[in-house]
């Protein structure tokens, strides 16, 4: 009984304290730093972050990114000075708002046109509707299975 | 079956589109970022310590400014068609300024001197107005208006024809 409780007290506060640790809290300076250079990509590199590279451009890009946040400018605003001179380019991620969201729209609209052209070919052409004989074909009809009738005696 | 036909006509003509398009424009000239934008303004120290150079200062002329280094092989390339470009408008409004870019003022004032570089030169110590104009890396050129807007930029090594043409779109639109 005594190790129940044990065991139960234990995960209670393994679980407040995961609650703790993962509770919303206001970004420190540091992290606000990290958050903007992982999204920044370094423009003397090949697809790396301006957090992981450790050319001097990057360098300088973290910089100016430390003495903005100090200066109390938003992210938004911060990531807008880089926009401004580099375009679109400069976002590992490319922004769904401009015409680089395409990147991230096109294949989504790839997938459902594809998954519409298979569900439209699996259930394939319906069945022609019956139309009614004509009477002449019905006439045709009845001699025939009147000419079996007789042949069958 | 007909729709199928047509989708795979529709997308192979937009990548026959997309792709022309591509490789249409010219590399060398990437028109994003500041491009008919104002040019951010700066105040930089002089490489030779005489002074300061503010942009502002220069307004109503064509400047040409040129990110540069010493470390950098295709600055040593472009050098020549610089100095001759130099020399022909010296006495014109139009402006040449080299920004030396991630280097030590000595190294970039030995390199100015060893490469007859005449015209006025300026020391961006810590990268922030190569940042501002979105430089990837020296060389590059931008082409400012007299009304202080860049009209142009070049990255890579630039030749003296695409420097004169660049000059001279800028005179004439000044001189309307």
């Amino acid at each position: 009984m005594n190790g129940r409780v044990l065991v139960a007290i234990a995960l209670l506060v393994l679980a407040g304290a995961l609650v703790f640790a993962a509770r919303p809290h206001e970004a420190t300076a540091d992290e606000r730093i990290d958050q903007i250079t992982t999204e920044l990509r370094c423009p003397v590199c090949q697809g790396l972050s301006v957090k992981d590279s450790t050319s001097e451009t990057a360098r300088q890009m973290r910089d100016l990114v430390a003495q903005r946040v100090r200066e109390g400018k938003t992210n938004a605003e911060i990531e807008a000075e880089f926009r401004t001179a580099y375009g679109d380019w400069i976002f590992l991620s490319p922004p769904l708002s401009s015409w680089s969201g395409l990147v991230w729209l096109v294949p989504v609209a790839v997938i459902a046109a594809g998954l519409g052209l298979v569900s439209a070919r699996l259930r394939g052409p319906g069945a022609p509707a019956p139309t009614a004989p004509s009477a002449a074909q019905v006439a045709a009809l009845r001699e025939r299975v009147a000419r079996e009738e007789a042949a069958e005696g | 079956m007909m729709v199928v036909r047509v989708a795979i006509v529709v997308a192979l003509l937009g990548l026959v589109i997309t792709l022309g398009l591509a490789f249409r424009r010219d590399p060398h000239d990437i028109r994003t970022g500041t491009v008919g934008k104002p040019a951010p303004a700066f105040t930089l120290q002089r490489l030779d310590g005489s002074g300061d150079v503010a942009l502002a200062d220069l307004s109503g002329k064509v400047v040409v400014v040129n990110f540069f280094a010493s470390w950098c092989l295709p600055c040593t390339e472009e050098n020549p068609a610089l100095v001759r470009v130099y020399e022909r408008y010296r006495s014109s409004n139009v402006v040449m300024l080299g920004v030396n870019y991630q280097e030590s003022r000595e190294n970039g004032l030995a390199y100015v001197r060893r490469m007859g570089m005449g015209w006025t030169t300026v020391a961006d110590t810590d990268g922030r107005v190569a940042l501002s104009y979105g430089v990837f890396g020296p060389p590059e050129t931008f082409f400012i208006g007299p009304d202080g807007v860049i009209a142009g930029r070049h990255i890579g090594p630039i030749d003296e024809a695409t420097l004169v043409t660049g000059i001279e779109t800028l005179r004439t639109r000044a001189a309307r």
